[in-house]
């Protein structure tokens, strides 16, 4: 049991990229800790470093976190080469120590990609995500105009694939697990939402085309059908969903009504 | 309306649309030429006979215009993508992970697996169809001996193994592509995924297998 | 000090019709005149910067986190409460309202929650149009679940991530605003200060949490959506991000306080591990509908769960509470699991904890349909303690969750300074003492969806405001007053951390003012609280610069206004000489250990107004009347 584990610990390497800010280069630095509890959360241990390095008087190590439940989306590390580790559909927060082991050397890096520029140590900035979701990522509903919510049945089978696909946590672990730093996972999640509901029908055209076209604008890199994203996912979002997407896209392409329009948006 | 098509097709999904058309009509264009390529097991006379019919028909230069415009869609298209990749993952990490997470070698190196394809192509054509002309008849008609070409440069150990080599990259480079057009071409569901993946995977073994079954047969047993 | 609740006339169901009507309105091509502040991105301030964007208005949105996504409405699990009735078993607007006010154990204003619950109708339907993805039945139609404090199957959910969904709806209609450029849309920005000008709020001074840079933005009028103050006790289901320094720095600048000292303690929560442990996390009310509490009913039973039988189990919700059971309240439901933790009855190493146990809806129900309704939060569970709850029965702990108390407004959401609104966690407004589950996504929707188009409105339409700048001289000195307090903490230089100190002001908030009070444990509070705050302001550490992102330095702004409200904290739990919802004072409880109310003397508001720096804040009052539900102590028995 969790609570039984109190009087072990464990000996941690840590090789941490540290980087002063945007402009600055930065490099892989050694740290270790001698009191690691397996029942620390990866970010709980990263906490205790910082109070060690507090104590010496030197910087702490800048992070992105909040909930700290898996939900928010802020906590973004690759730990090993992997977004968010190794463990599967685990955020950096809940990854637990307990998947290491006694004398491991950890190397932890920054979402790396060009869309995601470093700001600090391992924060990066990913608000180019926000900007594809304003180019599209909604209905079109002015606050007091709905109908009941039972005026459109949503069989069970498609609100649940909605519901997969809407449990994106805005991470970016998709693009930081992707060679060539593509977002396609998570605006596919965005579009494949809203495509899948009945209320998302009357926008879908112009929705996936103005989302792909931010998406391209923002600098991420094109798909190449790897699948690294969807295993880094957190939130396990299935690649199925980039293929919907791709079917959208060129339904729209092909058969718009919209493209036009679209087009001068 | 064209203009609108042009800014669809532009974007990173539209271009990979083209990678994905491009790339089935040599997919099926690999497929016919493994096929007739082991007519060389039907012997010599039905092997000419059939080049012959082939590149005596006047719409084979319709069909090599479009092959050679497709490849060449599918190579530059696949280049600027890759170009503009480079660009977007400016540094990869420190460390190669361990564990599964990893993605494909097959996925991986389709632009070198792409390459050295090109290449061979180039060569291959160079080889045989831009190779020694032997004339040779068959039933009174006088046509090329291709056979006997073919024959020749598979008793070569050095070449048997070059080809060899290329095929099976060709046969990497169609393991991903033919699956991942699929994907490219919104075409998937959770019913038939494994089904095209498992598409992919024997497409890509027969048409390596079938085109190497000529230089292993020219070389163990007719040599 | 001028406490006008502002609560229309008539009787109460037709209050807000009434007062829609009475209200000012703001002709749509004037709209475009006017620029209003929202700060904070959650569900009320999503969905006030959505709505008041689409009537027209010129919105600023401050956002502390990159994304607006993040805000920690995000992390609410179980579901959102509405009248819908859909269930046919009885619920109405009345109802709702009722068991609001009787969750709140009557310490909650009767025009608010009657709004609260009528509007509840209106965010289902507004949120099924934006396309979240709610729970449905095989027919298509909306399904529901149970919560706490509630006989009726009201609670709309999506999956076991309502608040995401819900989140993400409001996101998605501000972002389409953002696009539309009606939203100035201003992340990693933090509200330090807030200026106002001739008495009433124009603008905030707010730092570039990425930059260090300090920046003053003007507008007409503010919202501050901010949450609550959970955080005070360090631990908490709170996101680590989450602060008061908003509420709390406009408290200093005239914005009273209302009832700081009502919070509440969930039930299901993961118990703690460690020392350093940083936050706590929640398991969904939702799972009291199938899991069964319960502890040994010998203290000294070390067998594992499993391995004791049912005769040597005691379901103590289900034994004190047979109509409610293990849904009843959460304040109830927490104090419970103190009291047979106290006896010694606790499970688990640090026997501060009692068994959540799914062995009989599974036996019931099967695995499949277990797993569909709580999938993810028995993953969750697994993730962070390593055990699996199909197999073992969870251990919970309850843990500081949501404050009740806030920013006191007006029946318009309006605080004590004008041209302030305040909606969601952020005011003291609809919950009373309690509030129930699946009840603060409803009024941070309510509030921002359907009460601040109308009441901005009115206030817009019916003040006379002047043409402000950042130039003007209370912006100037706003900045400076922010300028000079950084620099302040950044050179005391001394050798404790920011969390350090919150560690030690949140245990000591936990252990005097946490489940249970008294006035020993108050005054004793009140005297160690001085002490944290002295540490602080002689011995706190921040390396680096301001001029940078500086997350020491982000802490510290926002541990020095925990402290100031730790203190304010416990002098109104002192002076609350009663025990209701949340309070639990121990000198006032009933033989059988329920809280005892006061209605005589305590059926009121405390309302808190700062004094300036240093000096004890006064009190004040804000009767509370009850025409339509009869005070009555509660029994969920």
């Amino acid at each position: 049991m969790a609570g039984n584990n109190n009087s072990r610990t464990m000996r941690i390497n840590l090789k941490v990229w540290r980087q002063k800010d945007r402009n600055a280069g930065g490099s892989l630095v050694d740290y270790s800790l001698d009191t690691v509890s397996p029942d620390m959360s990866f970010l709980e241990m990263i906490d205790v470093l910082n109070e060690k390095l507090i104590g010496k008087n030197e910087e702490p190590i800048a992070f992105a976190h909040d909930c700290r439940e898996g939900i928010c989306g802020s906590c973004a590390m690759v730990i090993d080469g992997e977004p968010h580790g190794p463990q599967t559909g685990t955020t950096t927060c809940q990854l637990h120590m307990r998947t290491f082991s006694d004398g491991d050397t950890i190397v932890v890096e920054p979402f790396r990609a060009k869309a995601f520029p470093v700001l600090k140590d391992l924060v990066t900035d990913r608000s180019a995500l926000d900007r594809i979701q304003a180019a599209g990522g909604y209905v079109t509903v002015a606050t007091g105009n709905a109908p009941d919510g039972n005026a459109i049945p949503i069989g069970k089978n498609i609100a649940d694939l909605a519901m997969d696909a809407a449990a994106c946590i805005q991470c970016g672990a998709c693009v930081a697990a992707c060679r060539n730093g593509s977002a396609m996972l998570f605006v596919s999640a965005k579009v494949s939402q809203f495509a899948l509901l009945p209320q998302g029908q009357a926008e879908r055209e112009r929705r996936v085309s103005r989302m792909v076209w931010q998406m391209d604008e923002e600098d991420f890199g094109s798909c190449t059908n790897m699948g690294s994203c969807a295993a880094a996912c957190p939130k396990e979002i299935k690649v199925e969903n980039i293929a919907r997407m791709n079917r959208e896209y060129g339904k729209a392409m092909l058969f718009g009504h919209e493209a036009k329009q679209a087009v001068e948006d | 309306m064209s203009q609108g098509i042009l800014r669809y097709l532009s974007s990173t999904i539209g271009r990979k649309y083209l990678m994905a058309i491009s790339g089935l009509v040599w997919t099926l264009f690999v497929l016919t030429h493994m096929l007739g390529n082991l007519l060389i097991f039907a012997g010599s006379d039905l092997y000419n006979f059939y080049s012959y019919k082939l590149i005596s028909n006047p719409l084979i230069y319709l069909a090599e215009a479009g092959l050679v415009l497709f490849i060449g869609l599918h190579a530059t298209t696949g280049i600027s993508l890759k170009l503009r990749n480079m660009r977007t993952k400016p540094s990869l990490y420190a460390v190669t992970p361990k564990s599964a997470k990893g993605a494909s070698l097959s996925s991986k190196s389709m632009i070198w697996s792409g390459t050295i394809t090109l290449v061979f192509l180039v060569l291959h054509l160079i080889t045989f169809k831009y190779g020694t002309h032997y004339d040779t008849t068959v039933d009174g008609i006088q046509m090329r001996d291709i056979y006997k070409l073919v024959i020749e440069c598979f008793a070569q150990p050095g070449y048997v193994a070059w080809y060899t080599f290329c095929l099976i990259l060709v046969g990497l480079h169609l393991y991903h592509g033919v699956a991942s057009s699929f994907q490219t071409l919104g075409i998937s569901h959770p019913k038939f995924n494994s089904a095209i993946k498992g598409f992919g995977w024997a497409y890509s073994i027969v048409v390596a297998v079938g085109f190497l079954a000529v230089p292993f047969y020219v070389f163990f047993v007719k040599g | 000090m001028n406490l006008d609740s502002k609560i229309p006339s008539g009787p109460v169901s037709e209050k807000w019709t009434n007062h829609q009507f009475e209200s000012k309105l703001v002709n749509p091509a004037n709209r475009r005149k006017f620029n209003v502040i929202v700060v904070g991105s959650g569900l009320a301030g999503a969905s006030a910067s959505a709505s008041l964007a689409e009537l027209g208005y010129n919105v600023k949105t401050l956002c502390i986190h990159d994304s607006p996504r993040r805000a920690h409405s995000i992390a609410a699990q179980g579901g959102i409460n509405a009248a819908k009735n859909y269930q046919n078993d009885g619920d109405s607007v009345y109802r709702l309202f009722y068991d609001t006010i009787k969750g709140g154990d009557f310490r909650a204003r009767e025009a608010n929650v009657y709004r609260l619950a009528q509007n509840s109708v209106k965010i289902i339907d507004h949120c099924v149009a934006l396309g979240v993805p709610f729970a449905r039945e095989y027919g298509g139609l909306l399904a529901n679940r149970s919560f706490g404090g509630a006989q009726v199957s009201r609670t709309f959910y999506a999956r076991g991530q309502t608040g995401q969904q819900l989140l993400l709806g409001a996101y998605s209609a501000m972002m389409r605003q953002v696009d539309n450029k009606k939203i100035e849309l201003l992340n990693f920005r933090e509200m330090l200060d807030l200026v106002l000008v001739d008495g009433k709020a124009r603008g905030v001074i707010c730092r570039n949490n990425m930059t260090g840079e300090i920046e003053s933005h003007a507008a007409d009028a503010v919202v501050l959506a901010t949450g609550g103050y959970g955080n005070v006790f360090y631990l908490s289901t709170n996101a680590k991000w989450s602060n008061a320094t908003a509420i709390w720095r406009a408290h200093k600048r005239g914005a009273a306080f209302g009832n700081p000292c009502f919070t509440q303690i969930h039930p299901t929560c993961i118990p703690v591990s460690g020392d350093y442990q940083s936050k706590l996390t929640l398991m969904s009310e939702s799972l009291r509908n199938d899991g069964r509490v319960w502890v040994p009913k010998n203290g000294n039973d070390t067998r594992a769960p499993d391995q004791i039988p049912e005769e040597d189990r005691d379901y103590y919700l289900e034994r004190v509470y047979p109509s409610f059971g293990n849904l009843a309240p959460r304040d109830i439901a927490s104090r419970q699991a103190k009291f047979v933790c106290d006896e010694g009855r606790g499970v688990g190493s640090t026997k501060l904890s009692v068994y959540l146990d799914f062995a009989a809806a599974i036996k019931r129900d099967g695995r499949a349909t277990i797993e569909g309704k709580y999938g993810n939060l028995f993953q969750m569970y697994e993730k962070i303690t390593g055990d699996d709850p199909y197999k073992l029965p969870m251990r919970i702990f309850p843990a500081v969750h949501y404050t009740m108390g806030g920013l006191w407004v007006d029946y318009n959401l309006q605080s004590t300074i004008p041209g302030l609104h305040v909606l969601g966690e952020a005011n003291f407004s609809d919950h009373g003492a309690n509030r129930l589950g699946a009840s603060a996504l409803m009024q941070g929707l309510a509030d921002g969806y359907f009460v601040i188009p109308t009441t901005l409105a009115n206030y817009l339409g019916s003040t006379k405001l002047e043409k402000v700048d950042t130039n003007h001289d209370a912006f100037k000195s706003a900045r400076a007053g922010v300028e000079t307090g950084i620099s302040r903490v950044m050179n005391i230089k001394g050798g404790k951390t920011a969390d350090e100190l919150h560690r030690k002001l949140g245990k000591l908030m936990w252990d005097n003012c946490g489940m249970e009070r008294s006035e020993q444990s108050l005054k004793k509070l009140l005297e160690e609280i001085p002490k944290v705050r002295d540490e602080f302001w002689n011995d706190l550490r921040i390396p680096g610069d301001a001029a940078n992102l500086n997350q020491e330095l982000e802490k510290a702004g926002r541990v020095a206004d925990f402290i100031e409200l730790g203190e304010l904290m416990a002098r109104d739990a002192l002076e609350r000489r009663e025990s209701c919802g949340g309070h639990f004072r121990s000198e006032y409880q009933t033989p059988d250990n329920e809280a005892q109310r006061d209605d005589e003397n305590f059926c009121h508001v405390a309302v808190w107004e700062h004094q300036g720096e240093g000096k004890a804040a006064k009190r004040h009052v804000e009767p509370l009347t009850f025409e339509n539900v009869k005070l009555a102590t509660r029994s969920y028995k």
